[in-house]
């Protein structure tokens, strides 16, 4: 039991990232149904800008905060102008093939760029160090990690369900010719959806070169086929079940490989397919409902 | 007459991408009037809707707002000018419950008592809404989300109206109900630009009206003068001609 509640509690964070992430992810995929796979391109810029700030420069870490939201707001602004608006309202394949230009793009250059190493990233000592529960470990950044992470998805779900752009972001989502004519600039919303889930991956990549302790520049692939699948389980659209999913897949993942025979460790990547098939051919709507929720 | 038109339509050419729905469309709403457009099936009145709001490609002509051009306006400014609508079908946001429907519908209003205070109204004027305004409004009945659609419209405090088919598949003492609400919004100084299909009860509660055959207009006069005409009789009562 105990081995079962540490595998949980050690997979938190992973799964706290996954669970930003698809939030982020599946905001821009319920409004103008974009299956953005320049979402891990948007996280690796903040990745980026705050190992800069933090590593490089050595700067303070609330400016290493600062960093990753403005590298992912910025980069995310940038792909949505060049990739997004000149093909709005063009339908989900024309999109989906145009993110995935943006992504390779952005990518590659920074691949050319700064190559693809591993980076250490630096982070305070106050996140260093482990607490202790009866027999259980955690460590302080994970800990950390989890709480940021709840305190989040609380703001955004308020934000999502109570305030009239939260409202305005849902109703275009459903039918946004109507959304229009009741007096909804739908492009301004749009545009504050993608700043929104742009600053989201971007504390998302601050939160993974914390737990991970290092970045690349390719390091947006992997994230963004869980968050993309993430998304697809807890409903196109629905935030709250884009974080119990990221969760979902991230301690199941997990768990997944704690119990599988140490030689098939390797398999630990498919786990989230498998869940991805088993929901698709059984509830292909996804655990919640669709549409922003 | 000298006084400036609420709303002004002049010579509209308008339709989707090369095919011209409408054709020559002029039509006056002035302040405190319900006009209504008559016509069977397919002659154009919602594309005229949608034309005053932006969503069809308008070719040629003129649109009014108190006087101002608004012509080229985008469908959220011309919302923002005090023109309200309630499109055939609902088109309500099925994803929301009730009462955000009905919060998005006040998406302009800038003071929350102004919300408060309409939200009331809108709850008075339809008091089942009041009780369902938790629920999911995909669940609603299909009564119930003409209501809510109405209500919509009226929470962004408008001064004009247009209304299509609010009564389109409703129950009749429903459609008697929504006769009596319009009524009562008109009295409370909006204006309504109205297609209805039921065109004793649109005639009963309009003060002008425009008949439409093929995308133009082929007849307006008065509402209690359109009652007595034929050609008006014959679109709507199934009255041939001998």
């Amino acid at each position: 039991m105990n081995y079962f509640l540490q595998q949980v509690i050690n997979a938190l964070g992973w799964g706290s990232i996954l669970a930003i992430l698809a939030a982020g992810y599946t905001m821009t995929f319920g409004i103008i149904g974009l299956v953005n796979f320049a979402h891990g391109e948007v996280f690796m810029a903040g990745a980026f800008a705050a190992y800069f700030i933090l590593t490089v420069f050595e700067l303070p870490f609330w400016l290493g905060v600062i960093a990753c939201l403005a590298g992912s707001v910025i980069i995310g602004l940038i792909i949505e102008r060049i990739a997004f608006k000149p093909v709005r309202g063009a339908g989900l394949i024309t999109l989906f093939i145009t993110s995935l230009g943006a992504s390779i793009a952005v990518r590659n250059s920074t691949v050319i760029a700064f190559s693809d190493r591993l980076r250490s990233f630096v982070f305070p000592e106050f996140l260093k160090g482990i607490y202790q529960f009866g027999g259980l470990m955690i460590q302080k950044k994970v800990l950390v990690i989890f709480l940021v992470t709840v305190a989040i998805c609380a703001v955004l779900l308020y934000l999502v369900k109570k305030t009239k752009v939260g409202i305005a972001m849902r109703s275009i989502s459903y039918n946004s010719r109507m959304a229009e004519s009741l007096g909804i600039n739908s492009e301004k919303i749009i545009i504050i959806t993608f700043i929104i889930s742009s600053a989201l991956a971007g504390i998302a990549a601050l939160l993974w070169g914390v737990l991970f302790g290092s970045i690349q520049a390719s390091m947006g692939a992997l994230a963004v086929v869980n968050a993309f699948i993430a998304c697809v389980v807890g409903g196109v659209g629905n935030v709250f079940g884009a974080m119990v999913s990221g969760y979902i897949l991230g301690v199941g993942g997990a768990l997944f490989i704690a119990f599988l025979p140490p030689d098939l460790v390797g398999l630990r990547p498919l786990f989230v397919w498998i869940v991805f098939f088993i929901l698709l051919i059984l509830k292909p709507s996804g655990l919640f409902r669709a549409n922003i929720r | 007459m000298s006084t400036v038109p609420l709303l002004e339509l002049k010579g509209v050419v308008a339709g989707y991408g090369k095919m011209d729905v409408i054709n020559d469309i002029s039509i006056r709403v002035n302040q405190g009037e319900v006009v209504t457009l008559l016509g069977s099936n397919g002659v154009g009145k919602s594309t005229t809707l949608r034309t005053i709001l932006a969503q069809t490609d308008l070719k040629k002509g003129e649109i009014k707002y108190n006087g101002e051009n608004v012509t080229n306006f985008p469908t959220y400014r011309i919302a923002a000018l005090g023109i309200s609508y309630c499109p055939e079908g609902r088109e309500i946001f099925s994803n929301l419950t009730t009462k955000e429907n009905l919060q998005a519908g006040a998406y302009l209003l800038k003071s929350r008592e102004e919300l408060e205070k309409n939200l009331d109204r809108v709850y008075s004027l339809f008091p089942i809404l009041k009780e369902r305004s938790n629920q999911i409004a995909e669940s609603l009945s299909g009564g119930e989300q003409e209501m809510l659609a109405i209500g919509r419209s009226l929470m962004s405090s408008p001064n004009l109206m247009l209304l299509d088919e609010p009564s389109l598949g409703l129950a009749p003492q429903l459609v008697e109900l929504i006769g009596t609400t319009l009524r009562e919004i008109n009295k409370a100084g909006v204006s309504i630009l109205l297609i209805e299909q039921n065109a004793k009860l649109a005639l009963e509660i309009s003060n002008y009206g425009y008949l439409m055959r093929k995308g133009t207009i082929v007849l307006e006069g008065k509402a209690k003068d359109l009652v007595t005409d034929e050609r008006v009789k014959e679109i709507y009562l199934g009255i041939v001609k001998v």
